[in-house]
């Protein structure tokens, strides 16, 4: 097995040669840096949008309600190929000069801008959680909006919003297998790719054994930082 | 001098008008409780002092500079928004559900809008906790978190949260109603030692004999106006309205 070079020549081996296990590695290294970049700056921008939606300034209103509406209500695919397909074309006729997205580029951007839609919602539905006396406790004592929810509100959102931060990343983690069909090689793609070139099925195993341990990361990680960011309840 | 002047304070929240006309000045150092069935407006009153609630119509001063002027639901008067802001926190707010920020500690709660409404020196304000923490008799509680206390011990609490801004007027809103009845001596307590200390205190309450013992002055509210008011004996114990008569009979 030493002598081949790459993975299409493997036949029905199973045993992963180095080539492989680095293919997979790279693979694994695509899903994880979009699922985390998407993860952070979904939750930056979804703190923005989220105040948005609150917010009584009827702009900041509707423009939170539509970007909502749009990358909710549109399949994370159709993004994913209107920033990497779409895009480059309307440019090109538009101004007659062509240029390619990175592909890697149009995955950050894409997954991010869906995550923020989603963890919009699900911070928005934190801060209502809060109960409206410590607004006014806050005003009271002459905080401004701004100090109120920096200080008091959004910090007790925290606890309420890891669990459903920590599903939101697995999710991701798991839809990053998308960016196959603009030619990345994520972990599924890699792994299939393998399993399609040698006939095996042993290429899904351990696909979704590198998952399962990815998830089980995110689960345990999680659930560690509830415990302690519920510190201060009972 | 007058500690807070309402002129014909007016509230509607859509088709309710809760306030109907409320007339009231407070002069410093004067204890005045305000009593009433629920719906009469006094929570509300209280909270359009401070603006937690926008009036509808009318006027309020505090320490004699006019805070908010309104009729129809509309500024009459454009008022700075940072005397507003400063003239509000002239008066400290005790609500009846404490509402103390659970994330923080006992001493972060009382030093946090010292310290970052006012900028004062972390020190100074740890240190005026650490008085007024000793005052409500809750020093040794200070690196507790709120879920950790009782009831009568948060409200406590929430009192040193409101001195700890200095205001010159202490408001609160039915402080002992959410207090089981073997806490509620301590809060009294607390707050007598405020009244004897000659603070200006407006207090909505359903504590008739604590009002007779400490209060300077009675209201009594019913439907949006002030039915009745005068010294405790007056009000509580020869009311004239037969309004306050029937509220006083069924509460004692």
């Amino acid at each position: 097995m030493g002598q081949c070079s790459n993975f299409y020549d493997e036949g029905k081996i199973n045993v992963l040669n180095e080539t492989q296990l680095w293919a997979i590695f790279d693979g694994t290294i695509v899903t994880l840096e979009i699922a985390i970049v998407a993860i952070i700056f979904g939750a930056i921008f979804g703190v923005v949008v989220a105040l948005g939606r609150l917010s009584k300034n009827k702009v900041a209103n509707v423009l939170s309600w539509f970007y909502i509406w749009f990358f909710r209500g549109t399949p994370m695919l159709l993004q994913l190929f209107i920033i990497f397909y779409a895009i480059p074309i309307i440019y090109l006729d538009a101004t007659g000069i062509t240029f390619t997205v990175n592909p890697m580029i149009a995955a950050f951007v894409a997954f991010s801008l869906n995550a923020t839609a989603y963890l919009a919602e699900i911070i928005r539905a934190a801060i209502e959680s809060i109960d409206g006396g410590q607004m006014e406790a806050s005003k009271a004592l002459g905080m401004s909006y701004r100090q109120a929810m920096t200080k008091i509100i959004i910090p007790q959102t925290y606890k309420r919003l890891v669990a459903p931060l920590g599903n939101e990343l697995i999710m991701l983690l798991k839809d990053t297998s998308l960016v196959s069909t603009i030619a990345l090689f994520d972990l599924l793609r890699t792994t299939k790719t393998m399993a399609s070139a040698t006939g095996s099925w042993i290429y899904y195993i351990y696909a979704a054994a590198i998952y399962l341990f990815l998830t089980t990361i995110i689960q345990v990680v999680f659930d560690m930082m509830e415990k302690k960011l519920g510190i201060y309840e009972r | 001098m007058s500690m807070v002047k309402l002129v014909n304070v007016r509230k509607s929240f859509g088709d309710l008008e809760v306030l109907k006309g409320v007339n009231l000045e407070v002069q410093q150092g004067e204890v005045v409780c305000i009593i009433g069935a629920s719906g009469s407006g006094k929570s509300t009153m209280l909270r359009c002092l401070n603006q937690l609630e926008r009036i509808s119509d009318g006027e309020i001063y505090i320490e004699d500079v006019l805070s908010d002027k309104r009729a129809n639901n509309k500024d009459l008067m454009k008022i700075d928004p940072a005397t507003v802001q400063s003239l509000c926190t002239e008066l400290g707010m005790v609500f009846q559900n404490f509402n103390l920020f659970p994330h923080l500690t006992v001493m972060d709660n009382v030093t946090i809008a010292p310290l970052i409404v006012k900028k004062t020196d972390k020190k100074i304000a740890e240190t005026r906790a650490l008085d007024l923490l000793s005052m409500v008799g809750l020093s040794e509680k200070k690196d507790e978190y709120p879920s950790r206390l009782s009831g009568g011990q948060q409200q406590r609490v929430a009192i040193a949260r409101a001195l700890a801004m200095d205001p010159k007027i202490m408001m609160f809103d039915e402080p002992t109603s959410a207090l089981d009845p073997e806490l509620v001596g301590e809060v009294l307590a607390t707050m007598r030692q405020l009244a004897e200390k000659g603070m200006t205190m407006l207090i909505v309450t359903h504590e008739i004999g604590f009002a007779r013992e400490v209060a300077d002055r009675v209201i009594f509210m019913d439907s949006g106006v002030i039915c009745e008011e005068g010294t405790p004996e007056e009000v509580l114990l020869n009311p004239k309205e037969e309004r306050t008569k029937s509220f006083l009979n069924k509460i004692l």
